[in-house]
């Protein structure tokens, strides 16, 4: 189970977004050079594109717990006719 | 069995109507105390519910004459006093009242424990707005407590899909009515806890009758939710229902889709915002880019620039004009050139040997022309004896004898036929006169004539 959440717990979602929140700051402050600002941009995409690949990826993942006699719960596949 | 009288046999209509008549009359103009529940108010107007009490309870019906002019708002928990009959519904047997007044008495026993325990509740604190805390904006693993069966846990997961949220739910199914409800729904929340991943917890049921609802008042659930580790939305039964726990609730929803919906928002929000900041960063790298261009041909327009373009067209002007006079000075030179090398060529052409052959050739022909002069003198003379002797030799030709209208008479193999008895008759001759030939045939021979 832990293996499959992966992929949504790689990437840092809110990081993602307050480093690309800086950059467009950055951005518009303008009193960067030519080319920093391209530095910039290029980081900035990248990162929204990998936030926007993982996203598309991602799916809702349901399971439902059971609670064995020690305690301990386990994840079963959860079906709506349950 | 022992024979009945047929007369004594009743239909089932027939026991429903007695028994009917016999309530209508004993119970035409009766009062009643109880608790409202179970209640529903149907587009016709009528209001049907369940009014009971700690040990009873019957079926109610206010119709809509009688509706119209109730002066409250009666709802699920309201203790009333009613006037009415009591009479059978004939068709399925069974007895009901109908009320055809209702006034409010106080507060019915659940709502009287609904309304203790929120005092209390909120006397200590908990329903204070900054014990509220937000929920996670992107939450990756959710707790979802409520029954696994019904469309309450399905149109959460719906709505949590339909939002793209992108998370991990765990549900803990519990019964969300009914004895031991609070129970289970208490230890689910605790338990949930326990769960180091859960980062948020939605606590929820379907829309249901006050009673259906009880679980959520109750105070062993309402203390589950105020010492959870996590956050908790809830989303209990329709719009109008607040139960304790929506009041002890980090976020109180109105129903099970609503409390998916506000989860799932940060998710939503999520996404927008990148939209957004994608535009804006695109959007600012453009002006970026076009700022530097203006800023580039400003500089190109400053005056340092224009002072180098003057001093550099001066410089080209001064150039064009030094080859003006340039090559002014060279064409004369080669206009000399060609003058002196045009006089050397005469020059050299008056001593052409190709010259002098003329000369010669010139003197040739003159003489012989005068040659050819010379020449025909002497021919004419000569030429003019020649014809005369020609004429002469004429006269003698066997052709002038023709002329004078002798005829030659040859066979056909060309010989003359010179006698008669060179040819046969019926021989073909050719007699040849002055100006032609006769092709004849010898008729007849004749001698000596």
């Amino acid at each position: 189970m832990a293996g499959k959440n992966s992929e949504i717990e790689s990437i840092d979602f809110e990081q993602a977004l307050t480093e690309l929140e800086k950059i467009v700051k950055e951005l518009e402050a303008g009193s960067l050079s030519l080319e920093k600002s391209l530095v910039l941009f290029e980081r900035g995409v990248k990162l929204a594109r990998l936030c926007k690949e993982k996203l598309a990826a991602a799916e809702l993942k349901v399971a439902k717990l059971i609670k064995e006699k020690d305690g301990v719960f386990t994840e079963e596949p959860f079906k709506p006719e349950d | 069995m022992a024979a009945v009288p047929a007369n004594k046999i009743y239909s089932v209509y027939q026991i429903n109507r007695m028994v009917d008549d016999r309530l209508r009359s004993d119970f035409s103009d009766i009062w009643v105390v109880g608790e409202v529940s179970n209640f529903k108010a149907y587009p016709s107007g009528h209001l049907y519910f369940v009014l009971k009490d700690e040990r009873s309870q019957i079926q109610a019906i206010c119709f809509r004459e009688s509706a119209q002019r109730l002066k409250f708002q009666l709802k699920d928990g309201d203790l009333i006093i009613g006037h009415g009959r009591v009479e059978v519904y004939v068709p399925n047997g069974r007895y009901q009242l109908i009320l055809d007044t209702i006034e409010p008495k106080g507060l019915g026993a659940l709502q009287r424990a609904f309304e203790e325990l929120k005092r209390k509740l909120e006397k200590e604190g908990l329903f204070k707005a900054e014990r509220k805390r937000p929920i996670p904006q992107l939450p990756r693993v959710i707790g979802i407590v409520t029954s696994p069966v019904g469309a309450a846990i399905h149109d959460m997961l719906r709505t949590l899909e339909l939002h793209r949220a992108h998370l991990k739910v765990l549900i803990y199914p519990v019964a969300v009515q009914g004895e031991g409800a609070a129970e289970q729904i208490a230890r689910a929340i605790w338990d949930m806890n326990t769960i180091e991943e859960v980062e948020l917890l939605i606590v929820g049921r379907g829309g249901g009758s006050w009673e259906d609802l009880w679980p959520f008042n109750e105070e062993v659930v309402a203390r589950a939710i105020a010492s959870s580790r996590v956050p908790v939305v809830t989303g209990i039964g329709h719009e109008v229902d607040w139960t304790i726990a929506d009041f002890v609730a980090d976020v109180r929803a109105a129903t099970p889709t609503a409390a998916a919906a506000v989860v799932a928002r940060g998710w939503e929000e999520f996404e927008q915002r990148l939209d957004d900041l994608w535009s804006q960063m695109n959007e600012r790298v453009q002006e970026f880019i076009f700022e530097r261009e203006q800023e580039i041909e400003a500089l190109i327009k400053h005056r340092g620039f224009e002072l180098v373009h003057r001093r550099l067209s001066e410089a080209q002007y001064q150039i064009e004009l030094f080859m003006n006079v340039l090559s002014r000075v060279v064409n004369q030179k080669i206009n000399a050139c060609f003058q002196d090398l045009n006089l050397r060529i005469e020059r050299l052409n008056r001593q052409n040997p190709a010259a002098r052959v003329m000369r010669w050739r010139v003197m040739l022909e003159t003489f012989s022309s005068r040659l050819d002069k010379a020449f025909s003198n002497i021919k004419t003379p000569l030429e003019a004896r020649l014809t005369k002797a020609a004429a002469s030799l004429d006269a003698l030709s066997p052709l002038a004898q023709l002329a004078r209208g002798y005829a030659i008479c040859q066979k056909p193999d060309g010989g003359v036929v010179m006698r008669v008895d060179d040819v046969q008759v019926e021989d073909e001759v050719k007699v040849r006169v002055a100006d032609g030939r006769l092709d004849c045939q010898v008729k007849n021979k004749m001698k000596g004539v």
